[in-house]
């Protein structure tokens, strides 16, 4: 009878001891709350009057007590593989059961001496999950004061049960503990993703630049950003950081807001990447270094200035070939502190400039790289449509045709078609030829002083050879002069910056010179001559232009396409020259002489 | 170049400027005016080597004359290029600036 009631507790017990476990580990996923549970539920159903769990470390060389319930608390106590009963019972992997404790030589003393309570019989069990050993439980003293019964008996076969139980419950926890750190992880680095991201510029579809930047992880190494400046001019930039992962992102985060901070006050891409270089070389670790293209646009003319760190150099696709941007001329940032880097500039004449990091051309299939090539031609498959889509495009041809991305990709294009068809139109213009005459060269540079000293020589020559007089030549280049200075101070605004075109048309009386610029429409109105009178500097050169030129006049334009001034100087009406008249008669009397 | 030398001569700052004066380089010529009109003397510019010379350049010379005048001392051209002249003309200040033949008239010469 005793037999069948101690059977049907001990039934009854372990079915609520699972139950218990069950709920804890629903409740708390936390390995110490399991651990604590799981003793405490031990000691009840085994009605002992103490116990402590002791799980393995990483090594598994030690033993440490991660719980323990009875009048001697000895969580944290470390006992190592083979020492005492509990390192005997996880040594041989086996139920220990010790029905006298002083008399067994493994027991240690030394506690039951510091805390006054007298062990008797002890009885410990291995915790196992599968094959894995991963601590024991030992329970202490039976409240009833017998021993426990041998290793045949209900408490061993019990306490193993119970252990297996609760290294299941444990394992369970420590696993959820990992997907929690996992999960903490993943969260920070979608934080920092989510941050990168926020660096990017804002997509703008009204402005002619778009770029795409797509991480191989969470966090990337590359970036772009562009941004408009008061007068229109976009300035951008792309980088790449060596290495992937946290400090590479770290360090693109530190390029792009330099760039974004220093971009807008520093208008020479040149200037600007020697003063990010410096910065980053005295900041940033060793053996860190950022390619990089940053450059100002004008969609208004066309005109791009950049400068190349050591990245791959950008295309320009124009509709009928594809022209690849010189190598780099300086090496990239964060190498060598003082560097010496190039402007380049160059008319998109209403080409695609594309700048892009090695991740697109890296682009594989099997053992093929896209390279530029390929690129190429994937752009020109996607040459229709707004920018954005047609970047998108490339991609997902890349994606769906089973290419495989190898590294951070980012590109950045510049649509240069709208003003494009500004330039071909004029550059009709240009070419066309007038009503009368021909077209004898045209000349097209910045609006900057510095250039005046080039066109003289060419529309000396060019007046030379409408046979103008040496004076009214003269007269010519100051006319003309005037006529460029006027542009580069009133439509450009002084700024050194903008393009003008000059075309030289020979009429049969005389030449025609047509200047053409970028800027918002000039309010004629603006730029009459002063009153001679009044005497100060300014206001000379449109007198200069008057005085000279026959005819000076602005030729309309559709709105946002800039100004085109004609100027007409005919050759002075001058009497049939008398040597001429002279040597022909001269030779009208040789020749009758000979007859 | 747009200014070639200056020197100092019988108490008269002589600066002779040279080559083609245009909007690059006429900010040049008004400060080398400006600065030397700081002593408080008066200027001979020497227009011989001048073979292009702009409104901006013009407007330089005139900048000059008038600090000058305000601080009573003589801004004058000498040896003017006939291209300067030709310029002066188109502005009609041939005859708001005193014209010299050479430095050597114009030292001898008395307002």
């Amino acid at each position: 009878m005793t037999d069948t009631q101690t059977d049907s507790r001990s039934e009854t017990g372990a079915l609520n001891f699972a139950a218990t476990l069950a709920r804890s580990f629903a409740a708390s996923l936390n390995v110490d709350a399991t651990v604590g549970q799981a003793l405490a539920s031990i000691i009840q159903l085994l009605e002992t009057e103490a116990g402590s769990l002791f799980l393995l470390d990483e090594a598994g060389q030690m033993l440490v007590c991660r719980a323990s319930v009875g009048p001697v608390k000895i969580d944290g106590l470390a006992v190592p593989v083979g020492q005492g009963i509990v390192g005997r019972a996880v040594a041989e992997d086996q139920l220990v059961v010790v029905e006298n404790a002083y008399e067994d030589k493994n027991f240690f003393k030394a506690a039951d001496e510091r805390t006054g309570f007298v062990t008797r019989s002890i009885l410990c069990a291995p915790m196992r999950v599968g094959d894995k050993l991963i601590g024991a439980v030992q329970v202490l003293n039976k409240r009833s004061g017998h021993p426990f019964d041998g290793l045949a008996g209900k408490d061993a076969n019990m306490l193993q049960v119970m252990a297996n139980a609760a290294a299941l419950a444990i394992s369970n926890a420590r696993l959820a503990d990992q997907l929690l750190e996992q999960e903490r992880i993943k969260r920070e680095l979608e934080l920092a993703s989510e941050i990168q991201r926020s660096l990017l510029p804002p997509e703008d579809d009204d402005l002619p630049i778009c770029g795409i930047n797509r991480p191989i992880r969470e966090v990337s190494g590359d970036f772009y950003d562009y941004f408009e400046l008061p007068d229109g001019t976009i300035a951008f930039a792309l980088g790449d950081v060596s290495g992937k992962g946290m400090n590479a992102a770290l360090l693109m985060a530190k390029t792009a807001s330099l760039f974004r901070c220093l971009g807008k006050t520093i208008r020479d891409p040149a200037r600007l990447l020697s003063i990010l270089n410096r910065e980053i070389c005295e900041t940033t670790s060793r053996g860190m270094f950022v390619t990089m293209v940053a450059g100002l646009y004008e969609p208004s003319t066309g005109m791009l200035r950049y400068a190349n760190a050591g990245h791959l150099p950008p295309l320009i696709k124009f509709p009928d070939h594809l022209y690849e941007t010189v190598a780099p001329d300086a090496p990239p940032l964060g190498i060598i502190r003082d560097m010496h880097f190039v402007d380049h500039e160059i008319n998109l004449k209403g080409g695609l400039f594309v700048a892009f990091s090695d991740g697109l051309t890296e682009f594989r299939y099997g053992d093929e790289e896209l390279g530029v090539d390929g690129l190429n031609l994937l752009l020109e498959y996607a040459h229709d449509g707004p920018l954005r889509q047609r970047l998108e495009l490339v991609l997902a041809e890349l994606d769906q045709g089973g290419w495989e991305a190898k590294d951070d990709l980012t590109i950045l294009a510049i649509d240069d078609r709208a003003a494009g068809k500004a330039w071909q139109r004029e550059h009709a213009t240009l070419m066309a030829t007038p009503t009368e005459g021909d077209f004898l060269f045209g000349l097209s540079f910045p609006a900057d002083p510095s250039r005046l000293k080039f066109m003289r020589p060419a529309l000396e020559a060019a007046a030379r050879a409408c046979q103008f007089a040496d004076d009214e030549i003269q007269d010519l280049l100051l006319a003309a002069g005037e006529a460029i200075e006027n542009i580069m101070i009133h439509a450009y605004g002084g700024q050194a910056k903008g393009e003008i075109t000059l075309a030289v048309h020979r009429l049969p009386d005389g030449i025609m010179l047509r200047l053409r610029d970028f800027a918002p429409r000039v309010d004629t109105g603006k730029i009459e001559p002063r009153p001679l009178d009044e005497v100060r500097p300014g206001g000379l050169g449109t007198h200069f232009i008057r005085a000279i030129m026959d005819d000076a006049s602005f030729i309309p334009l559709p709105d946002g396409e800039g100004n085109l001034l004609e100027l007409v100087k005919r050759r002075r009406a001058a009497p049939e020259s008398p040597s001429d008249t002279a040597s022909a008669m001269a030779g009208e009397t040789d020749s009758k002489g000979g007859n | 170049m747009s200014v070639a030398n200056i020197k100092e001569q019988q108490g008269k700052i002589v600066i002779a400027l040279e080559g083609e004066i245009d909007l690059e380089n006429a900010g040049e010529v008004r400060k080398a005016l400006l600065t030397n009109l700081k002593q408080k003397k008066d200027l001979l510019i020497d227009l011989s080597a001048v073979t292009y010379i702009d409104s901006s350049g013009i407007a330089s010379l005139v900048e000059g004359l008038q600090v000058a005048r305000k601080q009573k001392n003589e801004l004058s051209l000498v040896a003017v290029s006939p291209r300067a002249l030709r310029v002066l003309e188109l502005a009609r200040l041939d005859k708001v600036f005193a014209i010299h033949t050479d430095v050597a008239a114009a030292l001898a010469a008395r307002p």
